[in-house]
């Protein structure tokens, strides 16, 4: 029997799977589909103080083996995060392993909304610092592009906190490698990556922007190799757990990452495609396990082969 | 998710079709104004599903989807033979609100806003009109179906080719007036411009009895990605919030619709 429980360090998983900030919504929007205690973690749809509206639509455009998004981190804010029944409430009555994403225009708005969840953290496992949104502003990615801004805001959040941190990094960046070791260096317990990559769409006909952002952030299956290539990177250049995602469809996508040093995955566009894929990347996972007689995820993390 | 066999899938006029899916389960639950998310089978390089209004339901389960070919997904599914599988999600969606037996329904439909307010129509207990309005008449479509259903259909074409030339909302006053002794409930589908006009008209004359069917560019299909949203009215400083059309619509009362800038 194969045993699927990932150590995290700070906590454990019952099984490396999570979905990606951004593409679960809160938990609640999939709740008539499966229980939610079956995924290693929920990480829920980035939180901040204040609720935002987001970017003008169109939000989205599809392409070529994936889509863009700018949705623009619309959100209820932390207060209604906190209290209104459809979040954290009945996130706690689920039972699931939940991750909370948080965002803020500026390193005291990280940290507000930090203090925020330190001070009702009941049924928190950990925050995940998302320093790379490529669709606003202000905040966001501003903070995941700089390695000073990088290890400034993480390092006053962690002084807040003593809730694991995980820190969200951006592929928007010449060496990921160097903002995993920022970051770590200020007290993220580990990172996930990656994000999106910035893109963008033209319609030839109206020659306007397909989305109203003008740019977007490419995920799905596009941008895995890319994803792959920058958690074996990081996995070269930190020791601390490693949260894989980028494009992953199947069992097979996730074992990739595994071997490339992840930890543990996320699925993300993958969901809107099916919202079972995660259950099946577990099941992947699993077989795949089983056809290679390892006894555990971790005897496959960062086991490739040099060439 | 259920996988649903194509049972036919045919040209109903121009670039319009009618695809029929074999999904019992999908058929028994739902409502008017519902959709499915299908995932097009076949289509190349491209992964995301595609929403599709719900226009038809028969109780030995067949669905029925009337469409435009449009783009790619569309393209594709314009071509799957009877026998193709295709995952559906479904039915999703808040549903209209079917007329009280004291309610006489006005439909006001764009385009294919027709295939969308179909089962309105089929279930509503008193037969009322449709106003169906579209760019040429090449364009109007199902009218045989809701005059089988007993409902008296009006048309209005952009260029005039058949029935009134302009909006179709031109044809709205006349209705009403005809029809001063009846509780109205008025029923709405087809492109933003027409639909916020509406709701503009309906807040304007302190009108709750009317539903509007709003969408978006649309992704996830649940509420959870954010990307199909609409302005609707709300309690804070900006007197509006976006709001997700797949989850929190697509049927809208015509009174949260935020019509300003």
């Amino acid at each position: 029997m194969v045993d699927l429980t990932v150590d995290l360090g700070k906590f454990k998983i019952a099984n490396p799977v999570m979905t990606a900030s951004g593409t679960f919504g809160y938990g609640f929007e999939y709740k008539d589909y499966y229980d939610l205690r079956e995924l290693g973690a929920v990480v829920v749809k980035g939180i901040a103080v204040k609720p935002s509206h987001g970017n003008p639509t169109p939000r989205v455009a599809e392409v070529t083996g994936g889509m863009l998004n700018a949705i623009g981190l619309q959100g209820p804010g932390v207060d209604k995060f906190l209290h209104g029944a459809e979040y954290m409430p009945f996130l706690r009555q689920s039972g699931a392993t939940v991750i909370v994403n948080i965002w803020g225009k500026s390193i005291e708005e990280y940290c507000e909304v930090a203090a925020r969840l330190e001070a009702e953290r009941e049924g928190i496992a950990a925050l995940e610092v998302n320093i790379s949104c490529p669709n606003i502003k202000e905040g966001g990615i501003a903070f995941g592009t700089d390695l000073k801004l990088a290890h400034k805001v993480v390092s006053e959040i962690r002084k807040i906190t003593t809730l694991p941190l995980i820190t969200k990094l951006s592929p928007n960046v010449t060496c990921i490698a160097d903002f995993a070791r920022a970051v770590v260096d200020a007290g993220s317990d580990m990172v996930s990556l990656i994000n999106t990559l910035t893109g963008m769409a033209i319609n030839i006909e109206t020659r306007r922007p397909y989305i109203a952002n003008i740019t977007g952030g490419l995920s799905g299956p596009a941008i895995k190799p890319v994803a792959v290539r920058m958690v074996y990177e990081v996995a070269q250049a930190v020791d601390v757990p490693i949260i894989g995602m980028g494009g992953i469809m199947s069992g097979e996508d996730a074992v990739e990452f595994l071997l490339a040093g992840a930890d543990a995955v996320a699925v993300g566009t993958a969901i809107f495609v099916d919202p079972y894929t995660p259950l099946r990347v577990i099941k992947g996972i699993q077989e795949y396990l089983e056809i290679h007689n390892c006894k555990s995820v971790s005897e496959i993390v960062g086991a490739m082969e040099k060439p | 998710m259920k996988t649903g066999e194509i049972v036919s899938n045919r040209v109903l006029q121009d670039e319009y079709y009618e695809v029929k899916f074999y999904v019992p389960e999908i058929c028994r639950k739902t409502c008017a104004g519902q959709f499915v998310h299908v995932k097009i089978a076949n289509l190349k390089d491209r992964i995301l599903r595609r929403p599709f209004s719900i226009s038809d339901v028969s109780e030995d389960g067949i669905l029925t989807v009337v469409y435009k070919r449009v783009g790619k997904g569309t393209e594709t599914l314009s071509t799957l033979p009877a026998g193709t599988v295709c995952d559906l999600l479904g039915p999703l969606g808040n549903p209209y609100s079917l007329p009280e037996n004291d309610e006489f329904p006005v439909i006001i439909a764009g385009g294919y806003g027709s295939a969308a307010t179909y089962l309105i129509a089929k279930n509503s207990p008193a037969k009322g009109i449709l106003l169906l309005g579209a760019r040429s008449k090449n364009d109007l479509i199902l009218i045989d179906k809701f005059t089988a259903a007993g409902f008296d259909v009006r048309t209005s074409t952009d260029d005039g080719s058949q029935g009134h030339k302009g909006f179709v909302t031109e044809l709205l006053d006349r209705v009403i007036d005809e029809n001063k002794d009846k509780k109205i409930r008025f029923y709405a589908c087809g492109p933003t411009p027409m639909l916020l006009a509406l709701a503009k008209m309906f807040q304007d004359r302190g009108c709750n009895d009317a539903e509007l069917s709003l969408d978006h560019l649309m992704c996830c299909g649940v509420g959870a990605c954010f990307a199909c949203v609409v302005k609707v009215k709300a309690d804070n400083e900006d007197g509006w919030r976006y709001a997700r059309t797949c989850k929190e619509g697509p049927v809208f009362n015509a009174g949260v619709v935020y019509t300003g800038e």
